[in-house]
């Protein structure tokens, strides 16, 4: 066709309401000017900018679209409004994070210091975060977390969504579409399900056997996953048996297993509910009850929910798109119909993640570029920008890098001894 | 704040090069007419370009916004020597490939069917429909190419891409293009 034809076409298609989106995106972007923290200079010229910022704050809050700012800054944090800090010199309530960016997984230390672990495509944390699993291609590999790798097998498959159980002796995960299990330290791979895709429904996009598998919480070694049919299901992973099934949420997208074990969250975009387990005074006898639903405001859209480790609470990261703009929240749903919302920003949040206490959330904010650490009960909320930067070496392009957990929940001891193996 | 500052359709850099190492400058400096200068005048290319490659209103906001606030986070750090337009384009491109690889992902996941996009349903109609059917790192290259008019080499640069890469998939792109407005009144 004719260049300069398309090139008419591309530049007269019409931007829906780009007016306005101008206009918001103005608002979070002099927000952010406002905000941020100049290069040091003499005294002289610093207070001389000191003066700028308040003058330009303040016209910003006098102008239409520093209300929007105004607003956003009175919404940011229900209990407080803190500033955020240029870069993550602690990590509030402490622990260590894993941080999947687009150049592979990330450690971070309390103090904020990390560590790129290699090139892998996903990983997770040991039950007491002293390994890491992590996955490339056809590659499971356990890794020291400063990335010296303890062992690697490579599967007939591409493998996915490992899983380190709380005891520390198996590692689940998916080779294709079989589930297996292997010991911590590398040996012992063996098949716990195999095909969990068939029977999927013919008229189904993608299986419902892609959910990711969630160990129990409580150190037993039971493996919750959901297969083709729509099925969830909790097996044994020594024995292979099924302790328990019930049917899954319709589209399921991810679940989590936690509150103690007790409770086990299912998620779509759509829905959230949580699905007690009963366990009759031994690990093998477990019982799937009626799955109850958390309230969710018409227009919601859930983005990510994770349980709390030892409470019964569900932390939700809700995404509102409407025409006047996309506004989101983090939301805590108590053990009865009650729920809490926490957070209301502009734009779109990501993840949620628990501490491992159950104290505090984190929540990405990949439009501000900044995480977000918000304490349950009293005490200030805590923002950190310049997440990307951190996490882009050479400050190549990068997606928003994804939480893939915070270290560490577990609270069993570990059982059973295997020599210098990885157990967790 | 004025943020009306329209930019010349066709030009590769919303500003002369002079002035915009001087906003540059005074926006370094903390001067909010200079930041809000700078904005209007790549705002309109940033988020049209994402929109053309995401084909979604609120997608395509949230990527441009965030490639400013970049901006704004790395303005201290900014060569001013080095002109800004690619440094934000090659941002803008690169997240909106990443937005439209997961979409692509999670539409699967959740056994969806893709949203049609919010937009005017006669205007344009033709090229958008068209620009769908391609993968998105085949409309990024379009957009790239002739939308804010970077040479293959540049592109791939940008992309870190082989440029022979680049030229296959522009290409394809425009054959494809070809082939679906072929006919269609405003073709």
């Amino acid at each position: 066709m004719n260049e300069e034809r398309l090139r008419e076409l591309l530049r007269e298609a019409p931007l829906p309401a780009a007016a306005a989106a101008e206009r918001r995106s103005l608002a979070v972007v002099a927000g952010a000017f406002a905000q941020r923290q100049p290069r040091k200079r003499p005294a002289l010229p610093r207070l001389a900018t000191a003066l700028a910022a308040a003058t330009l704050l303040a016209a910003l809050l006098l102008s239409p679209a520093g209300a929007a700012v105004r607003h956003w800054v009175g919404d940011t944090f229900t209990a407080s409004t803190p500033r955020p800090e240029p870069a993550l010199a602690k990590i509030p309530g402490g622990g260590r994070l894993l941080v999947q960016s687009s150049f592979g997984p990330w450690v971070v230390q309390p103090d904020g210091s990390r560590r790129l672990l290699g090139d892998y495509e996903e990983a997770t944390w040991s039950p007491h975060g002293l390994f890491v699993a992590a996955v490339k291609g056809r590659t499971l590999s356990a890794l020291e977390p400063d990335g010296t790798p303890r062992w690697s097998i490579t599967a007939g498959a591409r493998i996915g969504v490992p899983r380190w159980s709380l005891s520390g002796e198996r590692i689940a995960y998916r080779a294709g579409f079989d589930l297996h299990v292997i010991a911590g330290d590398g040996t012992e791979d063996r098949l716990l399900a195999g095909s969990t895709a068939a029977r999927t429904r013919p008229d189904a996009r993608i299986s419902p056997a892609y959910v990711a598998p969630d160990w129990s919480p409580t150190g037993a070694n039971a493996l919750a996953y959901v297969n083709g049919a729509g099925r969830l299901r909790i097996v044994g992973s020594e024995s292979g048996s099924l302790l328990a099934a019930a049917p899954a949420m319709h589209r399921i997208t991810w679940m989590d297993w936690g509150a103690g074990g007790r409770r086990i969250l299912e998620a779509s975009p759509e829905a959230l509910r949580v699905r007690p387990v009963w366990s009759a005074g031994h690990p093998s006898r477990l019982a799937l009850r009626k799955a109850q639903p958390l309230p969710l405001s018409a227009g919601a859209t859930v983005v990510d929910a994770a349980l709390a480790p030892n409470r019964p609470l569900v932390a939700a990261s809700i995404t509102y798109w409407k025409r006047s703009g996309t506004r989101s929240t983090v939301v805590v749903f108590g053990p009865g119909k009650g729920s809490r919302v926490l957070l209301t920003v502009p734009g779109s949040l990501g993840q949620v993640e628990w501490s491992p206490d159950g104290r505090r959330l984190l929540a990405a904010w990949p439009g501000a570029n900044q995480w977000l650490f918000l304490p349950l009960g009293r005490g200030k909320g805590r923002a950190v920008a310049n997440i990307l930067r951190a996490f882009s070496p050479g400050g190549r392009p990068a997606s928003f890098p994804r939480l893939a957990g915070w270290c560490c929940a577990a609270t069993v001891a570990r059982r059973g001894a295997r020599g210098a193996a990885p157990q967790g | 704040m004025a943020v009306d500052g329209e930019v010349e359709a066709g030009s590769r850099e919303g500003l002369p090069a002079r002035r915009e190492r001087q906003l540059l400058r005074e926006a370094q400096r903390g001067s909010r007419p200079a930041l809000a200068e700078i904005y209007g005048a790549h705002w309109p290319r940033a988020h049209r370009a994402a929109y053309l490659v995401v084909h979604d209103a609120a997608a395509a906001e949230d990527i441009a916004q965030d490639a400013f606030l970049a901006a704004v986070a790395a303005l201290d750090r900014f060569d001013r020597r080095r002109p800004f337009a690619p440094w934000l384009h090659r941002i803008v491109v690169n997240r909106a490939i990443d937005w439209s690889r997961r979409e692509s992902l999670r539409r699967d996941l959740v056994e969806s069917e893709p949203q049609a996009p919010a937009r005017d349903p006669e205007i344009g109609e033709d090229v958008m429909k068209a620009l769908a059917q391609l993968p998105a790192e085949q409309r990024a290259v379009v957009v790239l190419r002739h939308l804010l008019e970077y040479t293959p080499h540049e592109i791939a640069r940008m992309l870190e891409l082989p440029r022979g890469t680049v030229n296959s998939r522009l290409r394809r792109a425009l054959d494809r293009l070809g082939e679906v407005l072929e006919g269609s009144p405003s073709a």
